[in-house]
């Protein structure tokens, strides 16, 4: 025998749906926290790296300010100005200003190129630059329109001839009294200048690429492990934008092919700092928590499985020895009952199980019994029917001796009984006309008329067709024989039945009444309550068979035949009792049955 | 803001326009607590630095630098706002105008001031002179030193002076001085003199020189402030100075404060000193919003200039009915020398040469030499 088929079905299947249900939570889940929180936590880790774009964005601005604040230095510097008046330097003005540019206060200067309006250069001391190299250089094109803005540039180096793309500082130095023309100043900064700001935000990882665009989208400086396509297109990105004017942000979390991009524009020197996050650091959060999720419904599962079958087996066993009990059953052992103690309602299950158990068992020995006494009756009816013939040729022959001694009150009796049992020891169907029934019953009285003389004279009312109406037959003698022996019990002369047979109501109805003595309460409520009971129960009324055999036999054989709808009942009245019979239909036999 | 008496100029002013023109122009304003010497500084100090606010005043005070700022098209030219607007020129005072006008087609200083507000003459401190036995202020030059002398017998110091800031107190009080007589008075009309090694220059010389020997002792190497403490501390019985001064005298001090013109009834003027400018380089809207505020101010000014002759004269503040008498009482204009001599003379040749000339270290010839100098130099650096 396989493992499985020990196992309860039903567990299997709670187990089942119990994680089929699981799963389907689990998918749900997941696809809600994908859904919910893609959305959500992208927006907010975009927002975190918006932020911080924002913050390079005006550390950018403080830098640009902080320049400004030096390039001004250098512009109010009393040398700086007087190198700017008509009266030219001495050679050791010149050395000091040339020295004094390497003192400013601004970190990661590698190079300084001051141009005053008399054509000197002030440079380092290893710079061998001349005015022609300067004017060559081409940079006095980068300060503009301005008339003493500090710009911030980034191009190829032809001042100081690295060949390199380099950072520039550059601002017009203009003549505070007079209207000279300016001096120009430059400072070449090396890449930490613009790295400190990449540098202080300690968020950023290898993964967030950061750069800095100039204003037509040309790639200045890049941070982290982007590649050439990501830049080009956050570059391209930042360039269409239109209308900068302010500093601020003009990309907030932008979603690009390769993630998404923030960008801050420095309105005063027209640089952006951008941030480009890719997927993979946006959706990071969301594989974090899914894992958590299926881990903690993983485990969720496996407790359930765990609960569900120490739990369900709670319930499975007793269903299992229910099922036992129930496929074991062969018919024969009625003592194999169930004795649950599991406070539910299966412990219900099994009492009724065990009382059904015993109904049955009830009920097949009725079944029993009743096939023996049918099996009696048959055998008794067999041998009543050996040879009717016999028993009729010899009342012909008592009826031939009356007739010959002229004994007429004989002849009149033989003649009853022989009409009476015509029709009881008839074979054929047990459904008779009514003509027969009322036949059969009027032979009766008239043999007890000629037993008990002047005890009762009857009359017959039948207000149906008597030969187009069917009757089971023997029903009105049993009655008749009743008002007789229990009506006229306390009478001797002057009794009368009254057999009445009419349509009531769809019904036929058969009326017995007697004007004897009334009905006891006790009997007729006893009698009345037969109907709607069981069978073995209608015979367990009258034990001592006194007074109700012929009733109890009357119903049965009615409830048989027609049904439950059958009614029967017995009504005391003031001088008499009645005993009404109501079958369906026109008493034809009930085929459903 | 003036940093004796914490006042803030023109606040009032600002205060006024921006309830005027709310919801559409609002005037922001920067209280610096400096002097007005170093207000001037400052200006070129922000003008190299492309920091200017968009309205600047005081720009007539440094001549060179005025028209620095106008060859450099640092400021916007008002001429097309003013003649576009009828309503504006009513308002202003002929006078006023000429003075602004750099041609018929360029104007950079807004003629918004009246020449009601512009005068300088002397402040002078009541008490001591009524301690001195003094009632009046003197009318001649004569009475004026012969003042100085009885207030300097009394142990009192005459006059608050100082030589830094273009010696702005002692050239008024020279200026004044020189302009008493007829070819003086003319001296001081030109623009630009060509030379200072005459007899106006003479004159000019011999004045600064008594002058200061009737001020304090710190007077040398120090600003305006350092006199205008003086004064109001009590410690000097005289201060030349122009008509906004009158709003800074402290509370407690108004009632003794008085005000004169120079002997001889002269008052050193020049409306255009007082012309606030635009800068140029700031947004449309940011310029039309400035020019609308000088313009408010040329009402407000004309507004203030009827109250102050309506009720001037009736004034609780005796200092503003002196005012208002000496300015009816038909006085002399004399130009402004910080409109009319080039600036390194004032700015840097008189701040450097006035200390060595009072304390004898160089002679009258010397110091002309030196002013003669600066128009040399200047032409040079223009």
């Amino acid at each position: 025998m396989k493992i499985e088929s020990k196992k309860s079905g039903i567990q299997r299947k709670y187990l089942r749906y119990t994680l089929a249900l699981l799963l389907l939570a689990l998918l749900l889940s997941i696809l809600g926290v994908w859904f919910y929180l893609y959305g959500n936590l992208t927006e907010t880790v975009s927002e975190k790296y918006e932020f911080m774009d924002e913050k390079m964005g005006i550390s950018m601005d403080h830098l640009l300010r902080r320049s400004d604040e030096v390039m001004a230095e250098c512009i109010l510097n009393e040398d700086v100005q007087n190198s700017l008046r008509a009266h030219p330097l001495e050679e050791v003005e010149k050395s000091a200003l040339s020295k004094y540019f390497a003192y400013i206060d601004l970190n990661h200067v590698t190079e300084y190129c001051y141009v005053d309006n008399n054509q000197n250069l002030y440079t380092r001391s290893y710079s061998k630059i001349g005015y022609e190299d300067f004017v060559e250089s081409g940079f006095e094109a980068f300060l503009g329109d301005s008339y003493a803005k500090t710009q911030w540039f980034w191009t190829k180096d032809t001042l100081f001839k690295t060949g390199r793309k380099e950072f520039f500082i550059g601002r017009y130095v203009r003549s505070m009294e007079y209207a000279h023309p300016p001096g120009m100043l430059f400072l070449k900064m090396n890449e930490n200048f613009l790295g400190e700001i990449v540098e202080q935000e300690r968020g950023l990882t290898e993964d967030i690429r950061v750069g800095i665009t100039d204003s037509k989208g040309n790639l200045c400086m890049s941070w982290g492990t982007a590649q050439t396509e990501e830049l080009t297109e956050a570059c391209e990105k930042i360039a269409a934008c239109e209308n900068l004017e302010n500093s601020g942000m003009i990309l907030e979390g932008e979603r690009i092919k390769s993630g998404v991009l923030s960008a801050y524009y420095q309105a005063d020197s027209g640089l952006s700092i951008f941030l480009l996050v890719p997927d993979h650091v946006l959706t990071a959060g969301i594989h974090r928590i899914l894992f958590v999720i299926v881990g903690i419904y993983l485990l969720v599962m496996l407790i359930a499985v765990v609960i569900s079958i120490y739990f369900s087996r709670r319930f499975t066993r007793p269903i299992q020895e229910i099922n036992r009990a129930m496929t074991g059953f062969d018919g024969q052992n009625f003592s194999r009952t169930i004795h649950l103690d599991t406070h539910t309602e299966l412990d219900q299950i099994g009492q009724s199980y065990n009382e059904m158990l015993q109904k049955i068992a009830h009920l097949l020995q009725e079944i029993k019994t009743q096939e023996k006494e049918l099996r009696t009756s048959e055998l008794n009816m067999l041998i009543s029917q050996i040879n009717p013939h016999f028993l009729y040729n010899t009342l012909d022959t008592i009826y031939m001796l009356a007739r010959i001694n002229k004994e007429e009150t004989t002849m009149k009796m033989i003649q009853a009984l022989s009409r009476y049992l015509r029709l009881s020891l008839s074979k054929g169907n047990d459904i008779v006309t009514v003509e027969d029934e009322l036949e059969n019953v009027k032979s009766y009285m008239e043999i007890q008329q000629i037993r008990n003389q002047s005890l009762f004279q009857y009359e017959i009312r039948c207000e149906v067709d008597p030969q187009q109406t069917w009757i089971l037959k023997l029903i009105l003698q049993p009655l008749v024989e009743n008002a007789i022996k229990y009506g006229f019990c306390e009478i001797y002369e002057g009794g009368l039945i009254r057999i009445c047979v009419q349509e009531f109501n769809h019904c036929l109805e058969l009326s017995v009444f007697n004007s004897g003595v009334s009905i006891a309460q006790e009997v007729q409520g006893k009698v009345n309550a037969l109907n709607g009971k069981a069978f073995s129960e209608i015979k367990d009324c009258f034990p001592d068979k006194q007074g109700g055999y012929g009733v109890t036999n009357v119903i049965t054989r009615l409830r048989l035949k027609y049904g439950e709808d059958v009614q029967f009942c017995y009504e005391a009245e003031e001088e008499g009792t009645l005993c009404r019979i109501r079958i369906p239909d026109d008493g034809r036999e009930n085929k459903d049955l | 803001m003036n940093p004796t008496t914490g006042k803030r100029s023109n606040e009032e002013l600002a205060n006024a326009f921006n309830a005027r023109y709310k919801g559409t122009y609002h005037v922001e304003v920067e209280w610096i607590m400096e002097t007005e010497e170093e207000y001037r500084q400052n200006l070129k100090r922000l003008n190299v630095t492309d920091a200017l606010p968009a309205v600047i005043t005081d720009l007539r005070m440094l001549p060179s630098f005025y028209q620095m700022m106008i060859k450099e098209e640092r400021l916007l030219n008002l001429a097309p706002f003013l003649f576009s607007d009828e309503e504006w020129m009513e308002r202003i005072e002929p006078v006023v105008l000429d003075g602004c006008m750099e041609s018929e087609e360029e104007i950079y200083l807004a003629p918004i001031s009246t020449a009601a507000f512009s005068c300088s003459g002397m402040f002078w401190n009541q008490e001591l002179f009524a301690q001195a036995g003094i009632s009046e202020f003197p009318v001649t030059w004569s009475e004026f030193w012969d003042c100085c002398e009885r207030l300097s017998a009394r142990g009192i110091t005459p006059l608050a002076l100082h030589t830094e800031g273009t010696a702005w107190a002692p050239m008024l009080a020279a200026t004044a001085e020189l302009a008493d007589t007829e070819d003086g008075a003319a001296f001081m009309k030109q623009f630009f003199p060509e030379s200072y090694q005459n007899a106006n220059g003479i004159q000019l010389a011999e004045t600064l020189k008594r002058l200061f020997q009737y001020t304090t002792a710190d007077a040398m190497h120090t600003d305006f402030d350092v006199a205008f403490t003086n004064f109001f501390s009590g410690k000097a019985a005289m201060i030349p100075n122009g008509y906004w001064m009158i709003e800074q005298i402290p509370e407690e001090q108004k009632e003794k404060i008085r005000f004169s013109a120079f002997p001889g009834n002269k008052l050193v003027s020049s409306t255009e000193t007082f012309g606030w400018a635009v800068v140029s380089g700031y947004p449309k809207d940011v310029q039309k919003g400035a020019v609308e505020f000088l313009k408010f101010r040329t009402y407000f000014n004309q507004k203030e200039k009827q109250q102050l002759i309506e009720s001037g004269k009736e004034s609780d503040n005796p200092t503003t009915r002196d005012y208002i008498q000496t300015f009816l009482n038909n006085p002399q204009i004399v130009p402004n020398y910080q409109v009319k001599w080039n600036s390194i003379l004032q700015e840097e040749t008189l701040g450097d040469s006035l200390p060595e000339l009072v304390k004898g270290k160089i002679t009258t010839q010397e110091f002309l030499e030196k002013m003669d100098e600066s128009i040399l130099q200047f032409q040079k650096e223009q």
